[in-house]
């Protein structure tokens, strides 16, 4: 019943940060330092020392005459590079289709900016040198066919001293958005019934572990199930431990390792970690924006069946005003359609309210 | 996903060409690489890249790169490669800069580099790479490539270069000079043991050979087919490689062969004393064998008026091959014989496959 503590996630790493300071000698230096060192410790002259920072310096790399630097953002002309002239043909071929950049590629530059060079302004809420991020995608349950293939998923940062509840609060999924039961009589009450104030629990599994959400009263050991009926049927034991009392880099996980995330009783998603490493200076240093969601995907909106412009929110059937069985409306057209001006139900239907899985695109 | 692989096999390609001509000067020293990074317009691989392009670009150009940074390669390519990704660093788009990813395995690897590096003198390559350092230009990682299950397959076993890597020099180095002549020695006080439990007499009554004669030369002899079997092997191996490249590269193979051969003559010629004295200053622009060899020749020789056994092993023994240079000691010895053929007929059906 307890959580794996030998060898943690971070362990070996932290063992890297040491000896890459240590190897180096490099930690708090500048360049100016760092020269004078590089010369005292290999014994070269000042002279030699000079030739050595020419040789290798930037300008060594230059392509070009310095008073001629080409626009970076365009293929040169007769590219020798196999990879510049198949981008220019790639290119060609493109603009030839005169296609602009959807909204979707603009937004994501903009999310991946956000993801870096934050600086706290509390020094008590800065990253702690040393500490891990680890990179999450979480998939979306295949519920429908085209999801086998696209492999939708969010992708977050997550530090490893950050507790699996922080990653389980992160998780957006519509079906704990999700309403149930029938409200065509009553549609004003809907909203007020929402599947992840009902239904908390949830669990994590890794490595034979179930990491169980027992932070309210409401929540039960959802996993008991699985592993009673595991043990009845001589599968390997698998353990119990809570999610709130377990960090990640306590986890004892394998990189790439498909893992699951269970929640509403059956939906079901897939947990990779894709990657661990120490952090970096140029990471979003300020711990409050963790999990730090870099990657969401989009999914396209159920849109009204009436207007064709606003996202579903309605679903009915044996509607008799609907052209198919079920149907979807947006909440204006629901209500103008199905009720009269004192929201008295009109004709004989059933409503239920739909949570698009674009949600929360 | 297809065109994702088919880009990295396009830059791979470009690296490949960059550093293949580098491997042809025989040398390590950036000034030369940085000559041949110019003469391609190597730089100018990030232009034309937009928006999120630039860091999807960066990140799959310093991946493919930082291979040629790590073992199998031999010392020059690995050299190469880290002056591929001090370029690559340097020269990319995107801001703040994509970082080099490091893995936690592959750091012991990049200190005995920088050990190799540090103990041969080669000055431009240490100041790069703690240069790269200081600029935090590398993420430390816990593995060298981000982890999914979308990722194709030719990727995930990226096709290793066969000219790059560097030849075993286990057997090599194991029968070395010392061990040698500490071998001899022994066998020497063994035969002399065991001799002295009969006399004369008795040995030719029995007709027993009680010991193995000539054990160290034979064991030179052995070691001294074993690295004409492997250089055989090497040049069958990149002959291959060469065949299915088309044209224009049969030449220049045809020159480095060349090139390969004469500078195995001659460090033959010069053993060892004459490579590890050889002097490495970072403007040395290429390896002069002939000339520097001069004092350590002598010393060579000096030696071998000392007469037997032990002198001949030592001038024998030391079988450097063209990379000799390279191999400093602490580099660890990643495959004891020659390239493993089922790996490579696995990659030739695959390839064929496609
Ligand atoms: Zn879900
Ligand atoms: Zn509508």
């Amino acid at each position: 019943m307890r959580p794996h503590k030998n060898r943690g996630l971070g362990s070996g790493l932290n063992e890297l940060t040491l000896s890459a300071a240590v190897g180096t000698k490099l930690h708090i230096e500048d360049e100016d330092a760092f020269h004078a060192n590089f010369a005292q410790e290999m014994g070269v002259s000042v002279d030699m020392m000079r030739e050595l920072k020419e040789v290798c310096s930037i300008a060594s790399l230059r392509c070009h005459p310095e008073d001629q630097e080409p626009d970076p953002e365009v293929v040169p002309e007769d590219p020798t590079l196999k990879t510049l002239v198949e981008r220019k043909k790639k290119q060609d071929y493109k603009s030839s289709l005169k296609i602009s950049k959807n909204r979707h590629d603009l937004y994501a530059d903009e999310q991946e900016r956000l993801a870096v060079m934050m600086k706290p302004e509390a020094v008590e809420n800065m990253v702690s040198e040393g500490d891990v991020i680890l990179t999450m995608n979480v998939y979306y349950p295949a519920t429908f066919e085209k999801f086998c293939y696209v492999r939708p998923h969010m992708t977050l940062l997550l530090m490893g001293s950050q507790r699996l509840t922080e990653l389980r609060d992160a998780i957006c999924c519509a079906s704990d958005l999700q309403m149930c039961g029938e409200f065509s009589n009553a549609p004003d009450m809907a909203p007020d019934f929402v599947s992840k104030e009902h239904y908390k629990s949830a669990f994590f599994f890794f490595e034979g572990v179930f990491y169980n959400d027992m932070r309210y009263p409401e929540c039960r050991d959802i996993s008991q199930t699985t592993i009673t009926w595991a043990k009845a049927n001589n599968f390997p034991p698998y353990s119990q431990a809570k999610m709130e009392d377990t960090k990640l880099l306590d986890l004892q996980v394998k990189v790439g390792f498909p893992y699951l995330y269970c929640h509403q009783g059956d939906c079901e998603h897939v947990v990779i970690i894709t990657d661990v490493r120490l952090t970096h200076k140029d990471d979003c240093l300020d711990r409050k924006f963790y999990p730090l969601l870099t990657h969401k995907h989009r999914i396209a909106t159920q849109k009204c069946a009436v207007c064709y412009t606003f996202i579903a929110r309605w679903c009915t059937t044996g509607d008799q005003f609907a052209p198919s069985h079920p149907c979807v409306f947006c909440d204006k057209c629901f209500r103008m359609l199905h009720y009269d001006a004192d929201g008295n139900k009109l004709g004989d239907f059933q409503a239920y309210p739909y949570i698009d899985r674009g949600a929360f695109n | 996903m297809k065109t994702k692989s088919s880009r990295n096999q396009q830059v791979r390609s470009d690296c490949e060409e960059l550093l293949a001509r580098f491997q042809q000067t025989d040398s390590v020293r950036f000034e030369v690489f940085s000559q041949i990074w110019r003469e391609m317009k190597f730089g100018h691989i990030f232009f034309g890249t937009a928006g999120r392009e630039k860091r999807a670009f960066g990140r799959a150009a310093l991946d493919v790169a930082a291979v040629y940074f790590l073992p199998p390669f031999s010392f020059q390519i690995r050299a190469g490669g880290l002056y591929l990704l001090h370029g690559l660093y340097h020269c990319q788009t995107a801001s703040p800069r994509v970082p080099i990813r490091l893995a936690l395995k592959d750091w012991e690897d990049v200190l005995a580099f920088e050990k190799d590096a540090v103990g041969a003198q080669h000055l431009d390559a240490v100041f790069l790479l703690r240069q790269l350092l200081l600029r935090k230009a590398f993420h430390f990682a816990a593995m060298p490539a981000l982890l999914t299950f979308k990722r194709s397959k030719e990727e995930a076993r990226s096709r290793l270069c066969k000219r790059f890597v560097a030849r075993a020099r286990g057997p090599q180095e194991l029968v070395g000079r010392d061990a040698m002549e500490e071998l001899s020695n022994i066998h020497h006080l063994y035969g002399k043991l065991k001799s002295s439990v009969f006399s004369e007499a008795q040995r030719e009554r029995l007709g027993v050979a009680l010991i193995r004669h000539n054990l160290p030369a034979q064991l030179r002899g052995h070691v001294v087919s074993f690295h004409g079997w492997q250089k055989r092997k090497q040049q069958e191996e990149s002959d291959d490689e060469d065949e299915g490249d088309g044209e224009g590269t049969s030449s220049r193979a045809e020159s480095s062969r060349r090139a390969q051969l004469l500078s195995s003559i001659k460090s033959k010629a010069y053993g060892q004393a004459a490579e590890t004295c050889k002097s490495r200053r970072h403007r040395q622009v290429e390896v002069n064998a002939g000339e520097e060899s001069g004092p350590a020749l002598s010393k060579v020789r000096s030696k071998s008026s000392k007469v037997s056994l032990k002198a001949r092993t030592t001038e024998n023994v030391c079988i450097i091959g063209d990379m000799s240079k390279e191999a400093a000691t602490s580099t660890r010895i990643h495959h004891l014989t020659a390239l493993d053929r089922g790996g490579r007929q696995a990659q030739k059906d695959e390839s064929a496959g496609e």
